[in-house]
């Protein structure tokens, strides 16, 4: 007797949602690749951080300024403890999400992650969910203590603006943690990578002092960072500009989050392109 | 019945330290990439705080001994953090604590190559700030100057032993490197004098030996600079007497510690 046909399932291409991998990144994230930023992690990053980086910052121009007129050293205080609230955007949206990389290699899941069909951009987009809170929240913060201590003034009307700035900066800002993440992908850690440009800002982004202080190549660099907009953009916004005087900086700040964003889904293509052929590059 | 004679075990704490930061020089050399982390943001204060002083006097010593302070209080944060958490993470913290050489000693050997080596990034912010100005500061006492100097990183390596000793127990080293960083730098003075903090910070500033030693510091090598009104001579006294209280608390500790994860047997927990 011949053996009976038997029924050949339908093969369906196994086709990732984007929505469900987006989500479930962001979800699980804070518990596997983002696991090193425990909660102690988290709130020092939203409450201590921004008050003693901008408190040292304020004692270093207090005494650069001594003997100075008391008008000049107000409006660099004030200078000064604004860049900083900004800056602290840093530590979350670059240190943290730059160190996702890492995590994935010491976890031993670069290869299972690298083989999966799962849609690329809402998989490091999800991973970028939390940062982006938690830089917002940083910043926010950061601003309030301006008010609080340092003579900062935010008019009511200029809320709304200031609110648009920080959270575009915290989006352009965690998508450029995330194409330090790709470059990392080809290095031995990213902790180097993400140290060097978790406090590069402050020199180069008009954190400090006025961009105009740095040699004009200096500058042409500066304007590639994303921190270099969103500190200009936070400062128009409180100092009280229209409408219209915000358009250009948010453009130029939501321009360089997308080209961060670009480049960093093309780096990943690329070495994993490159990681497939060669099968060493996930390694730690 | 004839009887087995043990030779008993000795050690030398000058050995153990030397051969500690023997390995901590060799283990450096074979991956010199960890220094970076902890020199880009001293070397980068630097340069922000040369950019803001610009036009104060004595801007160069300034600067160069504040980022060069900073510099050494990473690597003494950093480096007191890692001398026992990398023991933990690659396992050889029980077998490091079961020798008989006081665990105090290997650490003291890690920490003060770490704060040595923090000069790398006070000689990389000199180079750059006098390339940049075009002087090279002068000291008017450079023996007073290089003297009170090792001073300071012995109050640091004091400081550093302490916190390794704390350490141990604790999963919140990360936490205090990281988070605890700016207030480090601020506490201690490392860019400005501590006189001009609000007052009442000041005796929680005194808590730490560097703050007293770099005071002296300035003192020796600043002309007209003001500081604590006591002066150089009690700044000196300050920071030999909380060395040795810090250095007393450390070997305390240490010797508690042992004694504790010994009996408890927990110490691998992470």
């Amino acid at each position: 007797m011949g053996a009976l046909p038997t029924a050949q399932p339908a093969r369906v291409p196994y086709r990732s949602k984007f929505w469900r991998t987006l989500w479930t990144n962001a979800i699980v994230a804070p518990k596997t690749t983002l696991g090193f930023m425990r909660i102690d992690f988290i709130l020092g990053e939203i409450f201590i951080i921004p008050l003693t980086q901008m408190v040292f910052f304020v004692f270093v121009v207090a005494f650069s300024y001594a003997g100075s007129p008391s008008s000049v050293i107000a409006s660099e205080i004030a200078f000064v403890a604004i860049g900083n609230a900004v800056a602290t955007v840093a530590y979350s949206s670059i240190f943290s999400v730059c160190q996702t990389t890492d995590s994935e290699k010491q976890l031993g899941t670069m290869e299972h992650l690298l083989a999966s069909p799962a849609n690329r951009t809402a998989l490091y987009f999800g991973r970028g969910f939390l940062p982006i809170l938690i830089s917002v929240a940083s910043v926010a913060m950061g601003l309030a203590y301006a008010v609080l201590f340092f003579g900062v003034t935010i008019s009511g009307a200029s809320v709304p603006f200031v609110a648009v700035s920080v959270v575009l900066t915290a989006f352009s800002m965690v998508g450029f943690g995330l194409l330090l993440g790709g470059v990392a992908l080809y290095l031995r850690t990213s902790i180097i990578l993400g140290n060097i440009f978790l406090f590069i800002g402050l020199l180069l982004s008009g954190v400090n002092f006025p961009l105009s202080s740095l040699p004009y190549p200096v500058q042409v660099v500066s304007y590639g960072l994303p921190l270099t907009w969103g500190v200009a953009a936070i400062r128009s916004a409180i100092d009280g500009a229209s409408l219209a005087g915000m358009e250009l900086l948010w453009l130029g700040l939501a321009l360089s989050g997308l080209a961060a964003y670009g480049l960093s889904i093309a780096l990943w293509g690329t070495f994993e392109h490159r990681a497939k052929s060669t099968g060493s590059i996930a390694r730690f | 019945m004839a009887t087995v004679s043990v030779p008993r075990a000795h050690w030398s704490g000058r050995r153990s330290t030397l051969a500690s930061i023997r390995l901590a020089v060799l283990t450096f050399l074979a991956d010199p990439q960890w220094l970076i982390p902890s020199m880009i943001a001293p070397i980068v204060f630097g340069f922000v705080s040369f950019e803001l002083f610009l036009g104060t006097p004595d801007l160069v010593v300034y600067v160069i001994l504040g980022a060069g302070m900073m510099s050494m209080w990473g690597q003494t944060l950093y480096g007191s953090g890692w001398a026992t958490g990398q023991d933990r993470n690659i396992g050889t913290l029980e077998p490091t604590l079961s020798a008989p050489t006081p665990y105090v000693f290997v650490v003291l050997g890690r920490i003060l190559w770490n704060v040595v080596s923090g000069l790398i990034g006070i000689v990389l912010v000199f180079v750059v700030v006098v390339v940049a100005t075009g002087t090279v500061p002068s000291i008017d006492n450079p023996v007073a100057f290089v003297v009170l100097f090792v001073f300071t990183m012995l109050t640091l390596a004091a400081v550093g032993t302490v916190f390794a000793a704390a350490y141990v127990y604790t999963r919140y080293a990360g936490f205090v490197q990281n988070v605890g960083e700016f207030a480090f730098y601020i506490g201690t003075g490392c860019m400005f004098p501590i006189v001009i903090l609000p007052f009442w910070t000041n005796p929680i500033a005194l808590l730490f030996p560097p703050s007293w030693a770099l005071d002296a510091l300035r003192y020796a090598s600043i002309p007209g600079y003001v500081g604590f009104s006591w002066g150089l001579g009690w700044d000196i006294v300050g920071g030999v007497a909380t060395t040795a209280i810090y250095l007393l608390i450390a070997g305390i500790v240490f010797k508690r510690v042992e004694r504790h994860v010994l009996e408890v047997g927990n110490l691998q927990e992470y």
